[in-house]
């Protein structure tokens, strides 16, 4: 009696194993760390977020943090804030920043927060980035103020340097305004923030929305 | 997938004195395909398919505070809507007098967007019928296409109905973003945020009105 082989062949299994450890490796991003979880609200737009962004998320009491897509830009920002404050950094900090994800505190807070370990960090209470508009300008609207000449001038040198390599352009990849804001927020937080980015100049806004079903006119 | 090399047993090949002691080329491959396993199982749970959604919104230059007689948009035939404290909406047609009447509605299909279809409603069948005219095109009439936009454009530009929209302190962000995802869906093409929020004459019709 011919005794039938126990061992299958698993070559095709494989591959496929190995195509889709590939596929989920190279498509999948990670999330950074958010120092809150913001829950938005949601709507019917189809429009996906633009590829790099300032995120200014406000959670339901209020607070702002700010974040930075692209890292290069996000450095010379906390650089030029710093400045503004009167603030020396040095350039493992500014390091640091630019790989912190999102960071809600007072500029002069920043550098001892980012001394901290990683674990650590989640501890900390961050108070949110402080946009009280009353009196002189607020550490937001500099924040805001610096981000949109950086954007423009990454935009440019972008633009610059497509020409001179004679390489097509991608003009959508403008560095863009991304609010997160929680869906219990007060809409008079919201307007607040948004107030202090309309005095830095700051006209368009991407509102971040979850997803919702087909809308019908009946 | 250890696998035992079975040499046949009884030796009837011609090969067999010469060639007996012939290494095996299969490798033990099960901890590198468990690896693989692992990592794609991880790969699945950990990644984020769907990237959020955006909305649009363009705010306004603020307006120039040493300029004094700059005036909220006149409304004459308008909708308010007033949004405030536990998701209630209000809205009131026209002009705001002392003894308007506030008719309570939801941010529901019936409620809403229901006033909102019925105050554009003119506007709406001008849009199905370009939108109709787009259909019939063929996809590589780009010329036709940006014509019909245009069209769009006009129509928006022409609309005469203006949605103004209020808040009181107790508004949420999702009351802002489900009115703006209205306007949107019914296809409003003037409405207007104010920013100083609700008169006192409506906080105080709120009041009296509402329950």
């Amino acid at each position: 009696m011919p005794r039938s082989n126990p061992s299958l062949d698993m070559t095709p299994m494989v591959d496929l194993a190995f195509l889709l450890v590939t596929f989920f490796m190279l498509t999948s991003s990670f999330r950074t760390p958010e120092p809150v979880v913001v829950d938005p609200p949601t709507s019917t737009t189809k429009t996906e977020i633009p590829k790099q962004v300032f995120m200014i998320t406000i959670d339901n009491q209020g607070r702002a943090f700010i974040d930075l897509t692209n890292p290069a830009v996000k450095s010379r920002v906390f650089e030029k804030v710093c400045n503004q404050s009167g603030i020396k950094v040095d350039s493992m900090t500014v390091k640091k920043f630019a790989g912190s994800g999102a960071i809600g505190l007072k500029i002069t807070a920043i550098p001892q927060y980012l001394e901290l370990e990683a674990n650590e960090r989640t501890k900390v209470n961050q108070t949110g980035v402080p946009y009280d508009t009353t009196g002189k300008k607020s550490e937001l609207y500099w924040w805001a103020y610096y981000t949109r000449l950086e954007a423009h001038a990454d935009f440019k040198a972008r633009e610059e340097e497509a020409k001179t390599r004679k390489l097509p352009f991608d003009k959508s990849n403008y560095i863009q305004f991304a609010v997160k804001a929680a869906s219990d927020a007060k809409y008079d937080a919201v307007k607040n923030v948004i107030q202090v980015f309309r005095d830095a100049k700051v006209k368009q806004f991407q509102m971040i929305t979850g997803l919702e079903s087909e809308p019908s006119l009946k | 997938m250890a696998q035992i090399q079975d040499n046949g047993g009884g030796g009837h090949g011609k090969g067999d004195k010469k060639r007996a002691k012939k290494q095996s080329t299969h490798v033990d491959m099960t901890p590198m395909v468990d690896l693989a396993f692992l990592l794609l199982t991880f790969f699945v749970l950990t990644s984020t398919f769907s990237k959020p959604k955006v909305l649009r919104m363009i705010f306004p230059e603020k307006l120039d505070e040493n300029v004094k007689d700059q005036k909220a948009p006149e409304v004459k035939d308008g909708i308010t809507l007033l949004l405030t404290a536990n998701d209630k909406i209000y809205y009131y047609r026209g002009s705001l007098k002392p003894n308007t009447e506030l008719i309570p509605i939801d941010y529901t299909r019936t409620g809403l967007r229901k006033v909102l279809v019925d105050y554009n409603a003119d506007m709406l069948v001008k849009l199905q019928d370009i939108q109709k005219r787009m259909n019939k095109l063929d996809d590589k009439d780009t010329a036709a296409k940006r014509k019909l936009d245009e069209e769009v454009l006009n129509a928006q530009k022409a609309s005469k109905q203006i949605v103004l929209v209020k808040n009181d302190e107790g508004a949420t962000y999702r009351n802002m973003i489900d009115v703006m995802d209205e306007f949107m869906i019914t296809q409003i093409a003037k409405y207007y945020v104010i920013d100083e929020g609700m008169a006192k004459l409506e906080v105080d019709l709120i009041k009296k009105q509402g329950k």
